[in-house]
This record gives structure tokens, C-alpha cells and sequence, in this order.
């Protein structure tokens, strides 16, 4: 076929593709006949207000020298693994405020951490392209470092986050600066699947976050610089379920609704949104007005055990938490006293939910738990 | 991450384009052909191969959003998915809110138990 000739039919592809996704939008919105804040609305659901006292800063963690990076809890509750821009992972007892190890890493640019979900290890990703894995109960070497158990190499890009299957220790997906996401057999070391690539209905820019379903734990979702998330199923890495538009910049972060029918976005847009897998409805946007009309990009977001609440970090120091339900803020933690004196980089949740941990560029994490009233109903 | 790092990131050789390149970063891409991206000028083997796969690229899109326009032929209304979230959400006793289902589980208070050692709120490293 001659080259004039491929250029006709790429331009009627292309053609094609641009007026089925242009259906495909005003089919969607001919769908949405509310959003969640309207339902509630119309449901005399009540708004949810917060005391300032409520929910306070109980620990602060200190022993990082750099900006943390990120964080991640540990499936039995207390313990918490952050990594940050001094080149160290470090291991807490949220409860006691102690570390328990302090892992000086091969390649200091890291940018996202995770806890296994026995506790036994934790993983780790960067600027190095690879993920490393360290084991909490190897020996240490002689310069007194906790030495590597594995390396996953294959990504040809930054790691720029990585995920534990839940229940297996064996298992990991990461997402990376090379357009894909990896299924990572820890075992063998071997990429047990590819999400993406060239010429595969993958993303088409870096992937900057990723979420695994906690109550299927085959489903995860990513989140990239060309502005959409993608549904997959781990058994079938050809193609994403589903992708979902609708934001206008990065999507920065990607979180599992505790339900598993949904997930929480947020965007260098300035915006969270909410999104229903089984539809691919978008049920919510979050948006606060702001007077300039710049609305600061959202860095990291997190739910409550419930869902009820949206903590969403801000590059502009906020983080506010949203009343997911009336799409309203309830409170900002980044205002509030005893808070981090630079930007909230990354949230994360304890297992059973009574814990929220901040990780900042002030170089500390904090945890905020409900010190108020509980109302019995 | 800060400027440092994405500095480091977009300026890193092996890097892919998109992070913070400034480049082909959004998915609109795709629709104007992706898959041609960085391509010879001049109709070599390589460029009507690439311009091949992109076509395919293309076709794949296509029949993507035509099975998802069939599946939304029928998928209900989003206030059907409001109130499965309401209920959701309503399900679970949830320890951030200022109201619990039935007596608080005794775990939720571990945090203000006990006095912390301040000696471990020292610089470590």
C-alpha cells in the first residue's frame, strides 16, 4: 500500500475516532441525570460539620531529613512505611511514634513506598526505573544497611508507584513513566503481565499512580499525564476494561472507593472526581472555587473506611476533607493547628480506618484520629 | 515531588516523553495519531510500518468506543448509582465521623491512650 494511500485511511480513522468519542460524550451525559450531591440533596441526606476539635493531630512523626514522598500502612493497623527525598525508607509503630528500621536505599530518588500485606516486607520505586524489595527481617550488612531482597527490573521509566497485591506477598503491580503498569511476580522477579505499551490500548503518557481493588483484588486502576484512568483486569493485560475521562489535566492520584465499585481521582486540574467502574458514570466532581480561579493541582487523595470522606492534598498546602456525599469541604487540615508547615504529599488510612496519617515536605508525618464526641445513633 | 525531581525525571535520558516533558502528554494524541509519533520524515519502511500500526492502533480505538457505546445502551441512569453509593456508604461505621452505628469498637481510641515518649519524636538518622 502506498504511503498517500495509509495516510487517506489514517486520516479517516482518525476521523472516526474523534465523532464515536464525541457520541460516546453526549450519550454519557444524556445518562447523568444527577450527581451524588444532588441525590443527596434530594434525599434530605444531612451535611456532615466538624468541630475544630474533632479530628486532631495525635503523633507527629520526626526523623526523615527530606520531603516525604510517600507512605503506606500495614494491613494489622499500627505500622506505616514512608519514604522520602533523603534516600531512606523508614518503618514507624504509629502507636509508639518508634522506628522500628531505617533502610538507606541504593538509589535515593524515590518516589513510593508500600507495606506487604503480612508486614514482612516493603517496596520501594523511583528515578532507578526498577522496584526493590527488602525484607524487615533480614539480616543487616556490614555498613549496618538492610541489603535489597529482590530487584524488579523491566520498567523503562521512573517507578512512580507501586501496590502489593492484597493477600499475597508475592504479588505487585507498579506503575511507571514508560506509559504502563506491571504485574510483577516477586518470587521469580519476572513481569508476570504488562498493562499498556506501544500500540496497546494502554495509556499514552507517564502512569502516575496506581489503586488495586480490595475486594477483587484482579481489578486495579491507573492514573496518567494524559489526563485519563484506565480499569484492568490482571488477567487480560491487551486492554484496559474501560478508561474514563473526564479530567483536564494529570490525573496525580487514583484510590479505590472502600466498596470496590468506585473510584476517587485527583488531577493537576484541580479536582477530584468520583467514578462508578460497573457504568463508568462520573458520579461527582469536587472543586472548590477559588478567588483567582486557579485551582492548585490535587497531589494525593485517600477515603474514610466508609467512603464518607475525601481527604484531598493540594500543592498549595491544603488538604482539605470533603463530605463526599454533599460534595461540600468540611474541613481543612492543612489550616488547622498543630498542622504540617509545607505541602501534604501523600495520605494513607489505617486498616480498620481510625487512623489518618499525612506525610509532608516539612518532613514529617503526622496522625490524625476523631478526638471529639461520638454521637451513638 | 518537587521541580528538583521532576526536573530530574523529564530530563532524564530513557525517560518517556510525557511525565514533564511538555510533549505528547494528553490522550487527544491518539486521536490524531498517536501511534506516528517522532516519524521519518521521508516514506521509508519504517514510516509506512509505524503509519500501519497506528492505522490498527486506530481500528482497535474504534471498536472500543463502539462496544462501549452498545454497553451504555443498557446501563442505567446515574441516580440508580447515587443510591447504591448512599447506601454504601451508610452500611459501614466509619471511626472519622462524629456519629457511630451502634457502641464505637474499642480500637478507634488506641491513638490517645497512653503518654508518647517524647524521646522518640528526636531527629534518628
Amino acid at each position: 500500500m502506498s504511503v498517500a494511500e495509509l495516510k487517506e485511511r489514517h486520516a479517516a480513522a482518525s476521523e472516526t475516532v474523534n465523532s464515536l468519542r464525541e457520541r460516546l460524550k453526549q450519550k454519557r451525559a444524556s445518562l447523568l441525570d444527577t450527581d451524588v450531591a444532588g441525590y443527596a440533596r434530594s434525599q434530605g441526606k444531612a451535611a456532615l460539620t466538624f468541630g475544630p476539635t474533632d479530628l486532631v493531630c495525635c503523633r507527629t512523626l520526626q526523623g526523615h531529613t527530606g520531603k516525604v514522598y510517600s507512605l503506606d500502612w500495614t494491613p494489622e493497623r499500627n505500622r506505616i512505611v514512608s519514604a522520602s527525598q533523603d534516600g531512606r525508607l523508614i518503618v514507624w509503630n504509629a502507636l509508639t511514634s518508634q522506628k522500628t528500621h531505617a533502610i538507606k536505599l541504593p538509589c535515593a530518588w524515590v518516589m513510593t513506598c508500600a507495606f506487604s500485606p503480612t508486614g514482612q516486607s516493603v517496596a520501594c520505586g523511583g528515578l532507578d526505573s526498577v522496584c526493590s524489595i527488602f525484607n524487615l527481617s533480614s539480616p543487616c550488612d556490614k555498613d549496618g544497611n538492610l541489603p535489597v531482597s529482590r530487584t524488579l527490573n523491566g520498567h523503562k521509566g521512573y517507578v512512580s508507584a507501586c501496590q502489593y497485591v492484597p493477600d499475597e506477598d508475592t504479588h505487585l503491580i507498579t506503575g511507571s513513566g514508560d506509559q504502563t503498569c506491571v504485574l510483577w511476580d516477586i518470587t521469580t522477579g519476572l513481569r508476570t503481565s504488562v498493562f499498556g505499551g506501544e500500540f496497546q490500548s494502554g495509556h499514552t503518557a507517564d502512569v502516575l499512580s496506581v489503586s488495586i481493588c480490595q475486594t477483587n483484588s484482579r481489578m486495579f486502576v491507573s492514573g496518567s499525564c494524559d489526563a485519563t484512568t484506565r480499569l484492568w483486569d490482571t488477567r487480560v493485560a491487551s486492554r484496559a476494561v474501560r478508561t474514563f475521562h473526564g479530567h483536564e489535566g494529570d490525573v496525580n492520584a487514583v484510590k479505590f472507593f472502600p466498596d470496590g465499585n468506585r473510584f476517587g481521582t485527583g488531577s493537576d486540574d484541580g479536582t477530584c472526581r468520583l467514578f462508578d467502574i460497573r457504568t463508568g458514570h462520573q458520579l461527582q466532581v469536587y472543586h472548590q472555587q477559588h478567588g483567582d480561579n486557579e485551582s492548585p493541582p490535587v497531589k494525593t487523595i485517600a477515603f474514610s473506611i466508609s467512603g464518607r470522606l475525601l481527604f484531598a492534598g493540594y500543592t498549595n498546602g491544603d488538604c482539605y476533607v470533603w463530605d463526599t456525599l454533599l460534595a461540600r469541604v468540611v474541613l481543612n487540615l492543612g489550616s488547622l493547628q498543630n498542622s504540617h508547615e509545607a505541602q501534604i504529599s501523600c495520605l494513607g488510612l489505617s486498616a480498620d480506618g481510625s487512623a489518618l496519617c499525612t506525610g509532608s515536605w516539612d518532613t514529617n508525618l503526622k496522625i490524625w484520629a476523631f478526638g471529639g464526641h461520638r454521637k451513638i445513633i | 515531588m518537587d521541580k528538583q525531581q521532576e526536573e530530574n525525571i523529564s530530563s532524564s535520558p530513557g525517560r518517556s516523553g510525557g511525565g514533564g516533558g511538555g510533549g505528547a502528554k494528553r490522550e487527544d494524541a491518539a486521536a490524531t495519531g498517536s501511534g506516528i509519533r517522532a516519524g521519518p520524515p521521508c516514506p521509508t519502511f519504517v514510516g509506512k510500518h509505524r503509519m500501519a500500526a497506528a492505522i490498527s492502533h486506530l481500528h482497535t480505538q474504534i471498536n472500543i468506543i463502539q462496544e462501549e457505546l452498545n454497553e451504555l445502551e443498557t446501563v442505567g441512569e446515574s441516580s440508580f448509582v447515587c443510591k447504591e453509593l448512599v447506601a454504601s456508604i451508610e452500611s459501614v461505621s466509619d471511626p472519622l465521623l462524629p456519629w457511630s452505628k451502634g457502641a464505637p469498637e474499642a480500637g478507634w481510641d488506641r491513638w490517645f491512650r497512653g503518654a508518647h515518649n517524647t524521646r522518640n519524636n528526636n531527629r534518628w538518622i
